[in-house]
């Protein structure tokens, strides 16, 4: 035994160490790429759009608005998906890095807030352009580094509020209302409720009977609201769910208790059904990021600081970080948000900006 | 094999009254519970509430139920997940649907049925024929059956429109849904095939001793794939059922009844270590945790408290359980 052991040990510590000078050599090279800011040519530039997965609508659309923008300027866009994995996301990121990265432009989706920080880093030193949606923690800022260009995120107690004050108009003002929440641990999650609960403050009429958790998920949403409903029996005049699958759980266990119609619904992020739930009018409102347009935006604002169209210094420092504008769609507007689609003039140069309601603070 | 000889002599010391008292555990816990709640909150114990519990709970037995046969045999089946997902976008795409034209009925619950079957053949095959632990084995074939689902799923959910699916989840029978039926018939039918069936025997037997069954001349292996195909079949139908509930086809469709099942099977009293317990166990602990989930909710536990007062009652109410057996060092390890 200790015979073959010595030769396997020296193996492995060889191939060890070579593993690890490969990986110093590549730093070095891809440190050198980032002084070369904006010399990319239109056509050697690589598009990456990297989010959790394909199984869910918001985050298949916005795949297909990476993939119709770099449509719109001759490339295609690479897909990658980490099924919610962390360890998955970083192993994908090092990758990427570790290949050609002088043209790469990354629109990434981090798993969590923990998980910006070490893209951020990796593509620093790789000199990749990136550009993060949602997650960040708050003491990481995009102004600080080279090419993390922008940050964009969407304010969560402001659709909070707008989804809570459609609910009260459409009780009348008056009423009980019960709440279902998200992963309680989650930005998003929080953010919303305290929305919430600003809406109620200012609709005096309106009462929480009850909030629960239901994880963002269908299926929960489903049980919590049949048992919330036998617990409260006809007081719940409305039902606020911090997001649309938890909205259409909850359509769900009120057409099985034959209360369709009765109860007002309000959700957050139009996915395709709750769209068209608001359009046929059993949902009251939900609220819109455009996942197509952040599919897009991410690419596009890296595509132009590549290819030199638009300077790192230019960026306003609000810019670098910012809230982006979002929609509330009622039976009004729905029609508009059935189908995910994206505007190419968005996308130009000069417009990327356009959408920024606001620094993040 | 000083260890197996322990665990084969252990049966024959048991008194018939010590199998009573070790199966009554779990539904004592299960009464005590109910009637804390029952006397903590008067809507907790209305009727419409208790009929609730059990709709709610429908899903999670069949799925228990399935899983009950593999932990029988000392194996351990993380797929229901990704077979439950793959078999929830199966149906919904053959059942009349806002995607295609199909409108198969019955016989797209079938496939779907058997769909999940085959998953569960693969992961007995892995576990039989290339000697892969049940817990890879199974993990493989869930992430397999998410990746069929995904494909499937092809960026727009599927909504289904097939009257009879969606009629299982509303239409209701002497005051429960048709999917309590289903589910209650899922328990007789697992009931029966444990009690009556040589396939049922043999999963105890394996889970019990192995080797004795192996030295004895069975040839154990079809068996354990048989096993992990009926287990399988189940999850199938979990899957079609969370669609029918649901009204759409969702590839998360089976997220977190892998590990829910487990916990009320092991909470109803079946052990991880295999050779003890059975679908009657488990449906005890799927209506322990149901009656968990609905009572603290009806008594107005902030949700911020319920996950972990949820799992301090699970952890006492399997304490409880195994007191009877705390002697065998295989329930405490």
């Amino acid at each position: 035994m200790r015979f073959t052991a010595r030769p396997a040990a020296a193996i492995m510590s060889l191939s060890l160490a070579a593993a690890v000078l490969t990986g110093c050599s590549e730093q070095a090279a891809g440190g050198n790429d980032a002084a070369a800011e904006g010399a990319c040519q239109p056509s050697d530039v690589r598009l990456v759009g990297q989010v959790r997965n394909e199984s869910n609508p918001y985050e298949a659309s916005w795949l297909a608005g990476g993939d119709a923008y770099a449509k719109s300027v001759g490339l295609t866009q690479e897909r990658l998906t980490y099924d919610g994995d962390s360890t998955k996301q970083q192993e994908q990121i090092s990758q990427l890095l570790a290949g050609d990265t002088k043209c790469l432009v990354m629109n990434v989706l981090p798993n969590g807030d923990s998980d910006t920080a070490p893209i951020v880093k990796g593509a620093d030193q790789a000199g990749a352009y990136l550009v993060t949606q949602w997650n960040k923690p708050a003491d990481l800022n995009p102004a600080d580094h080279a090419t993390w260009i922008s940050h964009i995120t969407y304010n969560g107690v402001e659709s909070g509020q707008q989804i809570g004050d459609a609910l009260a108009t459409a009780i009348g003002g008056t009423g009980g209302i019960i709440a279902l929440q998200g992963i309680l641990d989650t930005a998003a999650a929080k953010d919303r409720f305290a929305g919430l609960q600003a809406s109620l403050k200012k609709n005096t009429g309106v009462q929480l009977l009850d909030q629960q958790a239901a994880n963002f998920s269908r299926a929960e949403a489903l049980t919590v609201t049949k048992t919330l409903l036998t617990k409260h029996g006809n007081h719940v005049k409305g039902i606020w769910a911090a997001n649309d699958d938890m909205a259409l759980g909850a359509l769900e266990a009120l057409q099985q208790q034959g209360l369709a119609g009765k109860v007002a619904v309000v959700g957050i992020d139009a996915v395709p059904d709750a769209v068209k739930a608001v359009q046929g009018g059993t949902m009251t409102a939900t609220v819109s990021s455009d996942g197509a347009w952040q599919g897009g935006i991410g690419l596009a604002i890296g595509y132009c600081v590549a290819t030199g169209k638009l300077a790192v210094k230019d960026i306003a420092a609000a810019n670098r970080a910012f809230f982006a504008e979002q929609f509330l769609i009622t039976k009004d507007n729905a029609a508009d948000f059935v189908e995910p689609k994206t505007n190419p003039a968005d996308f130009e140069c000069a417009n990327v900006f356009n959408r920024v309601a606001g620094p993040l603070t | 094999m000083t260890v197996t000889a322990g665990v084969t002599a252990a049966p024959r010391r048991r008194t018939r009254r010590g199998a009573a008292f070790r199966d009554a555990g779990p539904p004592v816990a299960l009464v005590v519970i109910f009637g804390i709640f029952a006397a903590l909150s008067p809507q907790f114990r209305s009727v419409d509430n208790v009929q609730n519990i059990v709709d709610a709970a429908a899903v999670l037995a069949v799925v228990t139920c399935g899983i009950t046969f593999v932990l029988m045999m000392g194996s351990i089946d993380l797929s229901a997940a990704g077979v439950m997902g793959a078999a929830a976008l199966t149906v919904s795409l053959l059942v009349a649907n806002n995607r295609n034209d199909n409108d198969f009925g019955l016989l797209g619950i079938l496939v779907a049925v058997l769909l999940g079957c085959a998953f569960g053949c693969l992961s007995g095959l892995a576990l039989v024929l290339l000697k892969v632990p049940s817990f890879m084995a199974t993990l493989g074939v869930s992430a397999a059956g998410l990746g069929v689902a995904t494909l499937l799923f092809a960026g727009v959910q599927p909504n289904i429109s097939d009257s009879m699916l969606k009629g299982w989840a509303i239409e209701r029978f002497l005051g429960f849904s048709c999917l309590t039926w289903i589910a209650a018939a899922c328990v007789l039918v697992g009931w029966l095939v444990q009690r009556y069936t040589r396939l049922g025997r043999y999963a105890f037997a394996i889970g019990g001793a192995e080797e004795v069954l192996t030295l004895s001349g069975v040839r154990v292996k079809p068996y354990k794939i048989a096993v992990f195909a009926l287990a399988g079949a189940f999850y199938g139908l979990g899957g079609v059922m969370v669609t029918s509930q649901l009204g759409a086809g969702l590839v998360q469709a089976g997220d977190g009844y892998d590990f829910s099942a487990i916990t009320a099977a092991v909470v109803g009293g079946t052990l991880l270590t295999g050779g003890r317990g059975g679908v009657l166990h488990s449906a005890v602990g799927v209506l322990l945790v149901m009656v968990l989930t609905n009572g603290l909710v009806q008594v107005g536990v902030s949700p911020y408290w319920q996950g972990g007062v949820e799992g301090l009652i699970v952890v006492a109410a399997v304490a409880a359980a195994v007191i009877p057996q705390r002697r065998r060092n295989q329930v405490v390890k």
